[in-house]
């Protein structure tokens, strides 16, 4: 009587059991490592025509944040600032100790967007997808800090994308929102350590509500 | 291939895939782009339809957005009556504690990178520049901005005066800019105070503990 199964089935019990199980883990493992937002989205560093530097304006001499995205508190975007407002110390005020240096290079097209009247073509970091309505006045006065979605942007030379900003790190937030509430009056501090203060929303008397997130479909997509 | 060669290979793929947070000029790479970008204009994007390609525009010369019709001198230019420059606060708006700490905080936003937060003319943004600016700020304690109406503290605010830019593009509401004036006027009025200027305080709120510090009616003066 013939073989039913051919010799080379003798094989099979070792690819089921040791290399389809390593080649699914594997396939499991790429998607949910290089397919996840925090691979594909964070870390979006693009070159601004403009190298203005964060860390310089924000970090050193500690403007605060609404100086330029003035906004923030009443209005679903946070402005990048019109070149004006770059201009309130840029047009002559801020001196250079050595002219035709880098500094005037660096303003070049500051310069040329004041005098043009064009604007400065700013590279958009943050691009949430255009059937999630995220507003960000309700976030500033629930008391969210401005460093909790974009990190430690005090530090940043060049603005990257701190955070992945995907469905699920929105829910972590909206389902459990204490842990990244802090005083209102410390929303802009980009210094805030959320871990050292120990600080409880429900007990300050400062909030006149309680932070209430929706977590139902339409509370983002209208 | 041996064993060696296929897992260099394995490796290799991963190190040019890289890792989490490795930093990119790329855009995010989404492959599903269903409704991901809609054609309609969002703030401060770019759009093809208006020759300018701006999404925002601006409105008409000559035109007036209803409930914007700046008419209010008192409130949006800071001269009364008579067109001088006011000396107080215009109507409906009330000097207590809720007033002034809104103008500190706008103050500290906006006015304290170059005038400092006590109004001394030294803030950061102009002691970081190697000499200070080409123009120093104002130091608000100076002989020749003490006796000023509150109404020029606001115009110079939102108008601006010599090298300093105006402020109503970034500070919108201008109840706010009020409220800086009076915090400006609060810092000269604390700044200047002598001790006998103390004593009479505390011996005023003595007599009538409801009332606000007499030092904040300064911005009335």
């Amino acid at each position: 009587m013939p073989a039913i199964f051919p010799r080379w089935t003798n094989t099979l019990p070792v690819v089921l059991g040791l290399i389809a199980p390593i080649l699914g883990a594997g396939a499991i493992f790429t998607v949910w490592y290089w397919f996840s937002p925090q691979y594909t989205d964070v870390g979006y560093q693009p070159a601004q025509p403009v190298p203005y530097s964060h860390k310089l304006h924000a970090g050193e001499m500690g403007m605060d944040c609404r100086y330029c995205h003035n906004t923030v508190e009443y209005a679903a975007v946070a402005a990048i600032p019109p070149t004006q407002t770059c201009m309130n110390c840029h047009d002559g005020l801020v001196r250079t100790t050595n002219p035709g240096g880098p500094y005037e290079g660096r303003i070049a097209n500051l310069k040329k967007s004041w005098e043009t009247g064009e604007a400065v073509e700013w590279v958009r970091v943050h691009m949430l997808p255009d059937y999630a309505y995220f507003n960000h006045s309700p976030h500033v006065a629930a008391g969210v800090g401005c460093a909790s979605c974009h990190g430690r942007v005090d530090q940043m030379v060049v603005v990257s994308q701190d955070q992945p900003l995907s469905m699920g790190w929105c829910l972590d937030c909206h389902r459990n929102p204490k842990p990244n509430l802090r005083p209102l009056d410390q929303v802009t501090n980009m210094n805030w350590d959320t871990d050292a203060e120990n600080y409880d929303p429900d007990r300050d008397p400062e909030r006149k509500r309680k932070v209430n997130p929706p977590v139902h479909c339409s509370g983002c997509h209208r | 291939m041996s064993f060696m060669h296929r897992s260099f290979a394995a490796f290799a793929l991963v190190a040019l895939a890289g890792c989490w947070g490795n930093y990119s000029e790329s855009p995010p790479v989404h492959l599903q782009q269903n409704m991901d970008l809609q054609e309609r204009g969002e703030a401060q994007e770019r759009n093809q339809f208006f020759e300018d390609g701006r999404v925002m525009r601006t409105p008409p010369t000559g035109t007036v957005a209803v409930g914007f019709l700046k008419d209010d001198d008192h409130l949006w230019r800071g001269m009364d009556d008579n067109g001088k420059l006011a000396a107080t606060l215009p109507e409906g708006m009330t000097l207590d504690a809720e007033l002034l700490a809104r103008g500190e905080d706008r103050y500290n936003i906006y006015c304290a990178p170059c005038h400092g937060e006590q109004g001394r003319g030294d803030g950061l943004a102009n002691r970081r520049v190697a000499d200070g600016f080409a123009q120093a700020p104002a130091n608000f304690h100076d002989e020749q901005y003490q006796p000023v109406p509150l109404g020029y503290l606001f115009k110079v605010g939102s108008e601006g005066y010599g090298v300093m830019k105006g402020y109503s593009a970034q500070i919108t509401d201008p109840k706010d800019r009020w409220a800086i004036a009076a915090w400006i006027r609060v810092l000269q009025v604390s700044h200047g105070a002598k001790k006998a200027d103390v004593q009479k305080q505390l011996a005023q709120a003595g007599n009538a503990p409801t009332k606000p510090a007499p030092a904040k009616n300064g911005a009335a003066k």
